[in-house]
């Protein structure tokens, strides 16, 4: 006989659920954590390639050839992109009329001012071989892509002259060291940029190789999270965009903190309030360079002075004076994401006697734009005094100023390279290089507090930025 | 040639402005600005006589020199901050509070006592007062008016008049000449200066220079200065109209650094890492409770506190805020506050616009400020209550609606910062011994909040949580609020008038020192250890030797029946308040065994005598003093005694002792009954009777009262946890009293849908005993149950699907259904309402009544269902009921 299935059953369940329902209904539930770290890609184990490579490597070409073997489309990826092309897509910009590229191939900054000419040192940074052929063949040659400087172990790796291996490097062996590509990677470049630890950038130096929490809460901490976790990389493209050698950036390119911090509203309303008008950066960055010094001021025309005495923090001969600083307050500016003016070649100097190199966008009216925190970069640097436009020196390319210390010869060598006349007379101008501080996030107990800004010494001028006066007092934009 | 000339000007001009602008930009630092008011005009300074300071070079009046535009005379009358309780002040008074402010309101840590005309023995002459206390005097009041109301400065020197008089180092006293010291006038300048100069104004004050104490404040603002004759006036801070620039001095609305000269610690939120000066009576506020007006984060500042790594809350979110202490503490006057004002406006009134002009009110603004009702600052009662409190600017029903529960009843008898002030993190005052005296004749002190002595960098600041009292409003209400205690002791003695006196330091230095040593009978008696010296340990009256010796010795300086009294005050702590993420939020530091309301604290480590809780406040001392262990004394309060429940923390041990004692009876009543069964059944061993299956219980039946079975058990169980939740702490507090409240109803519905089962299918009756006969059929069922059960015997009444129920379970469901369940349901229902009907949930005794009466309910209900389920077991076989009620199908006895 069939047993039949007891019914009571069908009782104590429907009891059950009648008491849990409710129960379940009205408990109290605890609010959903939203965990940022969550949104962190999850990389697959990278292979490891030391018994996979053989062979032997006479050149940088070499081990592209044999990284191409499997990585079939690596090379023609990596050309698309910017890190090899140096050089932006084409802007519509109201004051030139025809489009214009903006990168480190073709313009210039207040730094070292420009690489055309002077690609012997500054492709070092190039993640390509080869310059010494010229640009045209160098970036023509798929075989010139340069995996190493981004996939091998740094250790094992450097880049010499026109950016081809330093000398002495072991190639095989750095072939076989390639891996996941680290914070040492990226930071070769990056943190290095300019010239030095921390020139460029205030917000990324040296000091991220090992950083604490109170460094940078995602680079230092728990989470340890490399340049890639944030700069998500698919064929080769990588996010995120250098605001100074851009005009314009589509916000999808871009890195933003709400890719991870996915509606995470502070749990303070008088907090949220701020958000429509201040970056995130602006409170959770409070201070540019907090370990190693960045450099805000650079003086070329006091550079070749015979006999000075030579520091790398002060004075170079070949360079001239600068001013490093550390753990200082940032300049605050609108800011939309664009610039409202970017310095191309042959642009005419600025009228009152600064010239911007590049300007953030926005202001006040700008409701796209948030009060956003900068690093400065004051320069003078040389500009032609008859054409009032600014120069492009040959430095450390052959009879340039760091062999020669002579300005003009500099100048007439690079006329041709350049493709900028020179009159023959220059001298320098102040210039303005405006850098976005993204990198170097506290943990949230060293933001900063309303008092940082709403008080008698606050750090940001409210007039300046087109307020009438401190908005606790006298309301936010409208 | 000309236009040469004009061309290069222009040229050289340019290039400045070049130059100019190139500079400007080159520095992106913002320039800070100055909080002066650039509104405020010139003016002439000028002396007691109204003549311009820059032809008398002599002080500065600030009455008549404010007193241009401002109407001093009425700033003055109306500021309790210059009355200090002068104006009510009391010679004849039975206390030793002469006044209700720093002016005769007799205060034991600062211990000096304001002598009355007539007194026996000087203490504190007026003068004297104003130089100890005139840090913190702003002047005017008793620092220019005598306690008649006359001028000081008629009144004639005399060493017998404590208004005239000082005492002098050896106890006896000299005539004060108030034409000399000249008197202080109420000094505009402290609280509206925006650097006054408090150190020279604190020199002039201590030298017994009253006169000059104002124009002192003007010292280093390149204003003035002091040369051997007088004051030397500069004349470059005066324009061509012989009147001061108005930006040489930065005139300004008080701001919190005016405040904290006199009121405690304040720091802004520079870079510079916070310290404070701890346990230090110059920072009243600070020392007596630990109270830090800063912005800055407790993590960086630069004391050794306790776990500070973790603190990165503000010490207090209203300076982190930006907020002022005149935001809160306004003057009543002032326009701009005017809908705080409001308060008598009729109820279809929501706003008056006829308000004080803003020029009326600076010519005559009320000093009198929108205070609080802390418990220890009495001056000026009628203003009790008048300042922005918490919830005049906070909603806290929206504030807290997304996770307390009960919103209204906690704050109905819970203050703010109860929660929002969990914890100080600067020391406190604990103790002041009064009753021994240190070589240098300050009282022995000790700290709370610090392990080891204050201000020491070794010393650990642990900080430390404020007691809880309850303190009644000036509406009224009574509501829980912390505090810090500070307890002293003293030595007292009767004057030749019969009042009562603190024994003056003079006359306690007389009896313990000896040219600046204890005195050798005084170390005979207190060096327990022989070795000559009075260590800290020995240095306290702990014997009754020791008392007896200090005794003979005051006694011999002629105080008649000096003694040793003891007071416990509270003082109330409202800033240092923290935002909710770092308040009290966790239901179990409150509903709990060890509950925040009734922690205790310690008052002294030895008490010489039991002191009492001051009286002279609005805060209830309803609690014990209890020695400890270790000899230390403690205040302990009782919620209880305030008419206070705390689910989880109190409860009424002999209720809960009666219910145990009733289901534990019951236990042992079932557990004999049912083991004498079993025995009696082995022994028999007789066959069943015969028995038939009956189909018992129809469908609707068997689920109300499984579904009631699992309400009461999880109601008990949930029940029990919210009594006693320091035994189930795996289970939250809250969500176990929402589980609680949904069972409850879920219960409530199911019986009532029973009920109307009951009702409308007439079933009802099987419930309702019958009255006829029914104590001797009662009778009958009992003696089954203790005899014809052991022997085998058939049920006395045959189980029927129409008759289920003996006369004796007849009874029982009927107390159960009629008291027990209303019962249960409407105090449960009161205790739920007291949230959204407190009238009568109070009308009933509210929570101390009302939750009692539940948890005793909930015993009764415990032990029916153990007796309930023995019963089940005493069918045809054991389990034959208990299935009957689950399948609906019983095997039970046939009666033939």
């Amino acid at each position: 006989m069939k047993k039949r299935f007891p019914l009571w059953i069908v009782g104590l369940v429907g009891i059950l659920a009648l008491i849990l329902v409710p129960v379940l209904y009205f408990m109290p539930r605890a609010q959903s954590k939203n965990d940022p770290a969550a949104h962190i890609p999850v990389k697959a184990v990278h292979v490891d390639h030391k018994d996979i490579i053989k062979g032997e490597f006479k050149t940088g070409q070499d081990v592209t050839r044999a990284c191409l073997e499997c990585h079939e489309d690596s090379a023609t990826q990596f050309m698309k992109t910017t890190h090899w092309t140096w050089e932006s897509k084409a802007f519509d910009v109201p004051w030139r009329n025809e489009p214009v590229t903006i990168g480190k191939v073709n313009q210039i900054n207040n730094f070292c001012i420009g690489t055309q000419g002077n690609e012997n040192k500054c492709m070092s940074c190039h993640a390509g071989y080869g310059w010494e052929e010229g640009k045209k063949a160098e970036q023509s040659n798929p075989e010139n892509v340069d995996c190493l400087a981004c996939h091998a172990d740094t250790g094992a790796y450097g880049k010499g002259l026109f950016g081809n291996p330093a000398e002495g490097v072991d190639l095989l062996a750095a072939a076989q060291s390639v891996r996941s590509t680290t914070r040492e990677n990226c930071g070769k470049c990056h943190f290095d940029g300019g010239g030095g630890n921390g020139v460029k950038h205030g917000d990324l130096d040296e000091s991220l190789y090992f950083p604490d929490k109170n460094l940078d809460v995602h680079m230092g901490g728990e989470n340890n999270m490399q340049c890639t976790d944030c700069h998500w990389t698919k064929d080769h493209q990588i996010l995120g965009r250098m605001v100074a050698d851009n005009y314009t950036i589509d916000p999808t390119e871009q890195v933003s903190c709400e890719e991870c911090h996915v509606n995470q509203q502070h749990k303070d309303e008088r907090i949220n309030t701020h958000l429509s008008a201040v970056a995130c950066q602006t409170c959770h960055i409070p201070a540019v360079a907090l370990e190693d010094p960045t450099k805000v001021y650079w003086d070329w025309s006091q550079a070749g002075q015979e006999g000075r005495e030579e520091d790398h923090f002060t004075y170079l001969k070949i360079k001239g004076e600068f001013i490093y600083e550390k753990n200082f307050t940032p300049t605050y500016l609108w800011f939309n994401g664009n610039n409202e003016y970017r310095y191309i070649l042959g642009d005419p100097l600025g009228k009152d006697g600064i010239t911007y190199i590049n300007k953030p966008a926005g202001d006040i009216k700008d409701k796209t734009a948030k009060i956003f925190p900068f690093k400065a970069h004051i320069a003078k640097q040389p500009y032609d005094v008859k054409n009032n436009y600014l120069l492009q020196p040959i430095t450390s390319g052959k009879g340039g100023f760091w062999t020669t210390f002579e300005w003009d010869s500099a100048f007439k060598l690079a006329e041709p390279i350049v493709g900028l006349k020179y009159s023959g007379q220059y001298d320098f101008t102040t210039t303005y290089m405006y850098w976005a501080t993204t990198h170097m996030v506290q943990p949230a107990d060293q933001a900063l507090q309303c008092d940082s800004c709403h008080s008698a010494s606050g750090r940001l001028d409210w007039e300046a930025l087109g307020y009438p006066g401190d908005p606790i007092e006298w309301g936010g934009r409208k | 040639m000309n236009k040469y000339k004009l061309l290069t000007i222009i040229g050289l001009l340019l290039l400045i402005l070049a130059l100019g602008i190139g500079t400007a930009l080159a520095s992106p630092e913002p320039a800070t600005t100055t909080q002066a008011s650039p509104f405020h005009p010139n003016f002439k300074l000028l002396d007691k006589d109204g003549a311009n300071v820059l032809e008398s070079a002599n002080a500065v009046s600030t009455m008549k020199t404010c007193g241009q535009c401002h109407n001093t005379d009425f700033i003055v009358s109306h500021a309790f901050h210059s009355d200090l309780g002068l104006s009510e002040y009391d010679a004849k008074s039975k206390t030793l509070d002469t006044s209700n402010g720093l002016f005769g309101q007799w205060n034991p840590l600062s211990y000096r006592y304001l002598s009355a005309a007539g007194d026996e023995r000087l203490d504190l002459s007026t003068a004297e007062w104003l130089m100890l206390n005139g840090d913190r005097v702003v002047g005017g009041g008793p620092a220019t008016t005598s306690r008649g109301g006359k001028s000081l400065a008629e009144i004639k020197a005399d060493k017998t008049n404590p208004e005239a008089a000082i005492l002098n180092a050896g106890g006896d006293s000299s005539a004060w000449d108030w034409n000399k010291s000249g008197t202080m006038e109420m000094n505009c300048f402290l609280c509206h200066l925006e650097t006054p100069n408090t150190a020279a104004r604190a020199e002039a004050i201590h030298a017994g220079d009253f006169g000059n104490a104002n124009t002192a404040t003007l010292l280093d603002l390149k204003v003035v200065s002091k040369s051997a004759d007088g004051w030397v006036w500069s004349a470059d801070a005066f324009n061509e109209n012989g009147e001061l620039k108005s930006e040489m001095i930065g005139l300004q609305d008080p701001t919190n650094a005016n405040c904290a000269a006199c009121h405690g610690e304040v720091h802004p939120n520079s870079g510079d890492p916070l310290t404070v000066s701890q346990c230090d009576l110059n920072y009243p506020q600070t020392a007596t409770t630990g109270q830090v007006v800063s912005g800055q984060r407790i993590n960086a500042s630069g004391m050794n506190i306790s776990g500070k790594d973790e603190l990165n809350r503000s010490w207090d979110i209203h300076a982190e805020r930006e907020l002022q202490c005149t935001d809160c503490h306004y003057a009543l006057n002032n326009p701009s506050h005017a809908s705080e004002m409001q308060s008598s406006n009729p109820k279809h009134l929501i706003y008056d616009p006829r308000s004080l002009e803003i020029g009326e009110y600076l010519q005559r603004p009320d000093h009198n400020f929108a205070r609080g009702q802390s418990a220890q600052f009495n001056v000026a009662p009628e203003y009790k209550g008048t300042m922005r409190r918490c919830e005049n600017c906070h909603d806290a029903g929206t504030g807290h609606a997304d996770w307390l529960p009960y919103v209204d009843t906690h704050m109905e008898v819970i203050a703010c910062e109860t929660c929002h002030i969990p914890q100080m993190y600067a020391p406190a005052i604990q103790t002041y011994d009064w009753t021994v005296i240190a070589t240098d004749g300050q009282a022995i002190e000790s700290c709370r909040g610090v392990e080891g002595a204050p201000n020491q960098t070794t010393s650990l600041v642990t900080g430390y949580k404020p007691i809880l009292l309850n303190r009644t409003n000036i509406d009224g209400k009574t509501l829980l609020a912390p505090y810090n205690l500070i307890t002293s002791f003293y030595w007292v003695y009767d004057d030749a008038n019969g009042s009562k006196r603190p024994v003056r330091v003079v006359d306690l230095k007389a009896a313990y020192l000896d040219n600046g040593n204890y005195a050798k009978d005084i170390v005979a008696a207190f060096d327990a250890n022989g070795d000559g010296n009075l260590s800290g340990a020995e240095l306290v009256i702990d014997s009754p030797e020791k008392e007896s010796a200090v005794k003979t010795k005051l006694a011999a300086l002629g105080l008649n029946n000096p003694r040793i009294e003891g007071l416990t005050q509270p003082y109330s702590i409202n800033h240092n308040v923290t935002r909710g993420e770092n308040a009290v939020n966790d239901c179990k530091s409150c509903h709990n065994e060890e509950s925040r309301m009734t922690q205790s604290i310690k008052l002294a480590d030895h008490a010489p005598v039991m002191p009492v809780f001051d009286t002279g406040n609005n805060v209830n001392g309803s609690g014990e003093f209890v020695k400890g262990e270790d000899g230390a004394l403690y205040y302990q309060p009782s919620p209880a005694k305030d008419k206070i429940y705390v689910f989880g923390s109190s409860r009424i041990n002999w209720i809960d002792w009666l219910g145990a004692l009733m289901f534990a009876g019951s236990l042992l009543g079932v557990l004999g009954h049912g083991t004498m069964r079993y025995m009696a059944a082995r022994k028999q061993n007789k066959p069943r009777g015969k028995t038939e299956r009956v189909y018992m219980y129809e469908p609707y039946r068997r689920f109300w009262h499984w579904l009631q079975t699992a309400s009461i058990v999880f109601l008990l169980f949930t029940g029990l946890v919210i009594h006693r939740p320091d035994i189930f702490g795996a289970f939250s507090f809250r969500g176990i009293v929402t589980v609680h409240n949904v069972l409850a109803v879920i219960l409530v519905i199911n019986a009532a849908l029973s009920l109307f089962y009951h009702v409308t299918t007439e079933k009802l009756r099987e419930f309702i005993p019958h009255p006829y006969g029914f104590f001797d059929d009662a009778i009958v069922q009992a003696k089954y149950y203790v005899g014809g059960i052991f022997k085998g015997e058939e049920h006395p009444f045959e189980k029927l699907p129409s008759s289920r129920m003996n006369p004796i379970q007849k009874a029982t469901y009927f107390v159960i259904l009629n008291v027990l369940l209303p019962l249960q349901i409407i105090t449960g229902a009161l205790m739920w309402g007291v949230q959204k009907f407190p009238a009568f949930a109070h009308a009933l005794g509210g929570l101390p009544f009302l939750a009692p009466f539940h948890s005793f309910v909930a015993w009764a209900f415990g032990t029916f269902i153990l007796v309930h389920v023995y019963m089940t077991t005493t069918g045809a076989t054991p389990l034959e009921a208990i299935r009957g009620m689950v399948t609906g199908y019983e095997e039970v006895e046939v009666h033939e």
